[in-house]
């Protein structure tokens, strides 16, 4: 090991020759060139005591994981705030937290109740304000109202809008003069509404084909939908200058997500930017992203909360069935639950009657295999103790030894 | 094109075959049908994976320095 200069080969054999895992022998490496170089001896008894403790603090075979897990997460979740809105760590920016987040998450909802993105911006992006201003242009949602001004004119049936100049360039920097984006506009809006558009200058007219006060009330409000520039999901996006080891960066924090088309954008950096939709996370970066999007955003919420001494290996232990199948699965009557084997465990979960009914009407049989069903009919459960098996008198006896 | 390997959140995925996967299938006393899934259509697997493959995934795991897990692909 060269990296070690008070580690010898006889201490490494020493070390090696525990069951530790890779990690727990650097650790013990690390301590002893801290120390400066010890004996083998030494080595020795630092290894098996640290052996014996790695060895103590692994569960035992048969050990029932999942109601452990179940528990672990289950008691903290009885300390959560039921509250949902909560400004967390970012400003200005609302999310869900507290327990709707983690039932949310386990739930496996195809939408959060509020959607978000943390965008990382690339190189330049990252340290210009001015550049990181073009990245947020093309994401947040540019509607009518932030460009300029609409009146509507009921005498001569028109609507007129108003752009303002400064604003136009602003929000399309790539544009040399205001007139073209103007035109652009009047050329969305002729697209969207299915109507013709008089335009000069800044200012843009149009009206419904026939005269109708309702139908020009009506185009009013669908010219407030159109998105001219930008993901329309995407409602707002906030700047943020952050702190890092060498120096600061912009970070974008956005309420909505499209975290598909985000990360097609110039300027965003595509290898940090995540979102806390799992779903859209498992649809552009694949199941095994999912899983770990899950365990972080799960572990996030209880953190949150103050509840971070939860071990982590439980919110694994569930990223890991919720994706097990390749794809994201609820825990609950729609997903885990709902699919086990055995007819008892899923009525003792909910809708007891409709499982027992339908079990009934298909003739299913149970096995009584698992943990739940064993309880129900009173018998001792397969875990631990219960599932270790003793036959007496078995072996059979050569004649030889009577 | 977004290259999806890039990403922090994905792990490293590698299609194993023969020796090495009859040893994995060995250790953990395994039919390869028993391993967890991952679809076919999966952003994250490589060009060459096809359903029936093993997936070995190497992840930058929290308790440990790197975890090894396996996928089967399926439709």
């Amino acid at each position: 090991m060269t990296e070690y200069d008070h580690v010898t080969d006889d201490i490494k054999a020493v070390v090696e020759d525990t069951e530790l895992p890779r990690r727990l022998r650097r650790r013990v490496y690390d301590s002893i060139e801290e120390r400066e170089g010890v004996t083998t001896e030494q080595a020795d008894e630092i290894a098996r005591a640290a052996e014996a403790e790695y060895l103590d603090a692994r569960i035992e075979p048969l050990e029932p994981a999942g109601t452990v897990s179940a528990q672990s997460i289950g008691e903290p979740g009885t300390q959560m705030t039921m509250n949902t809105f909560h400004y967390a760590g970012v400003a200005e920016i609302d999310v869900t937290q507290g327990l709707p987040r983690l039932i949310e998450l386990v739930d496996a909802r195809k939408e959060p109740d509020t959607p978000m993105m943390t965008v990382y911006l690339e190189d330049e992006y990252a340290e210009d304000r001015e550049k990181a201003r073009e990245v947020v242009w093309a994401l947040e949602a540019t509607k009518i109202l932030a460009l300029g001004d609409v009146s509507t004119n009921v005498a001569d049936m028109v609507v007129r809008i108003d752009l303002n100049e400064e604003t136009l360039l602003e929000r399309w920097p790539t544009a040399d003069a205001a007139e073209p984006v103007a035109a652009e506009i009047a050329e969305t809006i002729e697209d969207a509404l299915g109507v013709d558009t008089r335009h000069q200058g800044m200012a843009i007219e149009f009206g419904p084909s026939e005269p109708s006060y309702r139908e020009l009330l009506q185009l009013v409000e669908e010219l407030r939908e159109i998105v001219f520039k930008g993901i329309e999901e995407i409602s707002r996006v906030v700047i943020r200058k952050e702190e890092l080891d060498d120096g600061e960066e912009f970070v974008l924090y956005t309420e909505g997500s499209a975290f598909g088309d985000v990360l097609r954008i110039e300027g965003v950096d595509a290898s940090r930017s995540t979102c806390n939709n799992i779903h859209e996370i498992h649809e552009e970066l694949g199941i095994e992203a999912a899983r770990e999007a899950i365990i972080n955003e799960t572990i996030d919420t209880l953190r949150e909360q103050g509840l971070d001494d939860v071990n982590i290996r439980h919110l694994m232990l569930v990223a890991d069935i919720m994706t097990n199948e390749g794809t994201i699965e609820s825990i609950g009557r729609h997903g885990i639950s709902g699919s086990k084997d055995s007819v008892l465990a899923r009525a003792a979960f909910e809708v007891t009657v409709n499982h027992l009914l339908d079990a009934a009407i298909h003739g299913e049989s149970d096995d009584l295999n698992g943990i739940i069903e064993n309880v129900i009919a009173g018998k001792p459960v397969s875990i631990g103790t219960g599932d270790v098996k003793l036959r007496m008198g078995s072996m059979e006896t050569s004649p030889a030894d009577d | 094109m977004v290259d999806v390997s890039q990403h922090e959140l994905v792990p490293e995925h590698i299609p194993i075959e023969g020796a090495e996967l009859d040893s994995v299938l060995e250790e953990y006393g395994l039919d390869r049908t028993d391993l967890p899934e991952i679809k076919a259509n999966d952003p994250a697997l490589p060009e060459e994976a096809e359903t029936g493959d093993v997936i070995k995934i190497v992840r930058d795991s929290r308790t440990a320095d790197t975890s090894i897990s396996y996928r089967l692909v399926v439709e």
